[in-house]
């Protein structure tokens, strides 16, 4: 059998699709951080399809970008949470409600 | 020097002074005082070079301006209108309210409010200026209800006082109710006229007589009836005699409440015939009335406050009869009707000797430690010897003793209702002077003979300089101030469209004057005798003087009307008010908003959790409406 676009696009749609379930049903926040990546991560691979598929740079250059601000996301967010650690001594957001109340 | 920048001092002085003490001097009493004073004596200087240097130049100031491109363009003007009549008017308010000011000095030496009363009487005198000057009707207005609101605040000086409280309410409600009118006639006139400016108004009502109508004259004389307080809105001036005496003679004595019939002579030309014979009834009704509900009263304040009216009846009597008289003046320079002409007269000498008889008031109330009934008083003669003689000249002006102020202008009016189709007006007002003379000589008599009635009054002294000089100065213009050569050239205009009384009927007001005023005096020592300590009225009739007392039941019949009627009508308005507006639209719109707001915060829960499903559930909605689905 030959891979194809739809596979890829399977793929993709699947790693979207485990992210965001992630994102419902779990309440470590470092998790959730992980799950948000893994989303970012499927659209990336389904943008690379695209572009392959289309024999354009345009997709690629979207993903650099895609890629870099992730980076710079990832390292103000871990702070955040440390930050966050050593105020409240937990990282579960069900514990994490000050904005109730 | 230009008399554009003159009417501005004049404008600004007062006004300035009053703001000055209302933002910076309200505790330091003395400096208050003394500024207004002062600020008055300059004001007296400029209005007296105006009167009689008659400077050229003239001031206007576009107020309000609303051009259309197709009509006519709506202009409202603030400007002056100078001639003799405002001249006379502008010296008696120069006069009395100077002396009143003086007279304050001493009345009001310990008073807590006393910054506040010299705040007032400025912001009185700018308010008062302002309907003497007036060019227009609407700036004629506009002035009309700042006097009536310092009428207001100087009535309620007193204001912990809650009678005082209740008779500054009862005026402004008074006055209001006549000024609706007044307003409607304003427009009335607008409407006919297309101007407010009062020398266009009598250029187009000399050309064009058939745009006049009485409905229109009487509307704008229904603001009289509220100001100078005729039948049947009357109700408020004795009651405003509980503001300060100094108050009560300027404001509701000379000047304010003359305000209706300087008004009535500024715009006569608008009277026809049939309105002004309305005026002439309500006058002489007002007059008699007021001269016999007089014996009911023992406070010295309310005597001469129905007095006030009563005179005040005399002037609008004039004016009306002034609508049938072929009567005309003696000067060639005459530009004025003779009615509105002698109702000016009687005002201007009206405006002195009742002046002075309420500052003799305040000199005897202020001695006698604010004792007011006169039945308390007695045997004043001997303690308080230039009040006496001040008074005695008040009181034989009003009466209309010959060569005393008073019988110079009364006799006018006299000989016109005499001369007039209305034999009955004649001895309507011939009886008042007869009245008028008794029960001033009743108030003379019990006041200042017999012996003291109560211990207050027992060890009173002679005022000082500050309340004594202005009366000495207003006894010699209760004197004076009937003659011709007083008023000289200057007010020509006016004094030139007085009739004099000839031959026999000059003998028969000599005789009736001397009579009613020596007369009277010497009646009334008969029936109150000096040693009486009650009423003598009240001993042999105790009904009729508590009638009179009450005068005559219209106050209550007002009440009775108030509580009964409009309070009904009233409860009911409010009873729909709070259902309708209030209940339905204000709260009903303010619960369904609220309804919301408890929807939306049941949402706000707190967790992140729940925050992904709403997330997700509105990505599903937005993405359903982009393909369509919904």
């Amino acid at each position: 059998m030959t891979i194809g676009l739809n596979e890829f696009l399977i793929v993709s749609g699947l790693l979207f699709t485990i992210g965001f379930a992630g994102m419902l049903v779990r309440r470590n926040t470092l998790i959730l951080f992980m799950c948000l990546e893994i989303m970012l991560n499927g659209v990336n691979l389904a943008l690379i399809s695209f572009s392959r598929f289309n024999g354009t740079m345009d997709g690629n250059l979207l993903v650099f970008f895609i890629i870099t601000v992730a980076a710079a996301e990832v390292a103000v967010g871990l702070a955040i949470i440390v930050a966050l650690f050593r105020k409240r001594q937990t990282v579960y957001v069900q514990e994490l409600n000050a904005l109730k109340n | 020097m230009d008399a554009a920048l003159l009417y501005q001092l004049l404008f600004l002085l007062p006004l300035g002074t009053a703001g000055i003490i209302a933002c910076f001097l309200r505790k330091k009493h003395n400096l208050a005082a003394r500024l207004s004073v002062i600020s008055g004596a300059v004001f007296s200087v400029i209005g007296l070079y105006l009167i009689y240097a008659r400077p050229e130049g003239e001031w206007s100031v576009s107020w309000l301006s609303l051009a259309d491109t197709e009509g006519p363009s709506f202009d409202l003007t603030f400007g002056i209108l100078f001639n003799d009549l405002s001249a006379l008017m502008l010296l008696v308010l120069i006069i009395v309210g100077f002396l009143v000011q003086v007279f304050s000095l001493g009345y009001m030496k310990n008073d807590p409010g006393k910054a506040r009363f010299f705040a007032g009487l400025s912001i009185f005198m700018f308010s008062m200026l302002g309907i003497v000057l007036a060019d227009n009707l609407v700036m004629m207005f506009i002035f009309w209800e700042l006097v009536g609101f310092s009428s207001y605040v100087l009535i309620n000086h007193y204001f912990e006082k809650p009678s005082a409280v209740a008779a500054s309410k009862k005026a402004f409600i008074v006055n209001r109710v006549g000024d609706f009118g007044f307003l409607l006639g304003i427009v009335f006139v607008y409407w006919q006229f297309g101007t407010f400016n009062l020398e266009e108004l009598a250029n187009r009502a000399g050309e064009h007589k058939e745009l006049l109508s009485t409905s229109m004259g009487l509307l704008l004389f229904c603001g009289v009836l509220g100001k100078s307080a005729q039948m049947p809105l009357h109700v408020w001036l004795a009651d405003a005699m509980e503001g300060p005496t100094p108050i009560s003679a300027l404001i509701h004595a000379a000047t304010m409440v003359a305000a209706g019939i300087y008004f009535t002579a500024r715009v006569y030309f608008l009277m026809t015939p049939e309105a002004l014979t309305v005026v002439m009834w309500v006058g002489t009704i007002t007059a008699a009335f007021a001269a016999i509900v007089a014996f009911g009263q023992n406070d010295i304040k309310k005597v001469l406050a129905f007095s006030t009216l009563s005179q005040l009846g005399y002037m609008v009597a004039a004016l009306g009869l002034g609508g049938s008289t072929k009567l005309t003046g003696h000067g060639s320079e005459a530009v004025m009707a003779t009615g509105a002409a002698i109702a000016m007269f009687h005002l201007t000498t009206h405006a002195f000797f009742k002046a002075l008889l309420f500052l003799d008031s305040g000199s005897i109330i202020n001695a006698c430690h604010h004792e007011q009934d006169i039945y308390k008083m007695g045997g004043l003669s001997k303690k308080m010897p230039i009040t006496f003689v001040t008074f005695g000249t008040g009181v034989l002006a009003i009466g209309g003793f010959p060569i005393f102020a008073g019988f110079f202008s009364k006799d006018t009016i006299l000989y016109l209702a005499h001369e007039s189709d209305y034999k009955s007006v004649y001895f309507i007002l011939l009886g008042t002077a007869a009245l008028t003379g008794l029960y001033m000589g009743r108030l003379f008599v019990v006041v200042f003979f017999g012996n003291p009635r109560s211990d207050n009054v027992s060890n009173v002294k002679e005022s000082g300089p500050a309340i004594v000089i202005p009366l000495v100065v207003l006894a010699v213009l209760s004197v004076i101030g009937g003659y011709d050569w007083f008023f000289g050239h200057t007010f020509e205009g006016v004094s030139g469209a007085i009739p004099h009384a000839g031959g026999s009927f000059k003998t028969l007001m000599i005789i009736t004057g001397l009579l009613f005023s020596v007369g009277g005096i010497f009646v009334a020592w008969l029936i109150w005798k000096p040693s009486n300590h009650a009423d003598a009225l009240e001993v042999a009739a105790p009904g009729v003087f508590n009638a009179l007392a009450a005068r005559l039941y219209i106050d209550a019949a007002y009440d009775w009307y108030v509580e009964k009627i409009q309070d009904r009508v009233a409860m009911i308005l409010g009873f729909m008010d709070q259902l309708f507006i209030s209940g339905l639209m204000v709260r009903g719109a303010a619960g369904i908003v609220g309804l919301f707001g408890i929807m939306s915060r049941s949402l706000h829960v707190g967790s992140l959790g729940s925050y992904v499903y709403w997330f997700a559930v509105g990505v599903l909605v937005l993405g359903a409406i982009a393909f369509g689905v919904l």
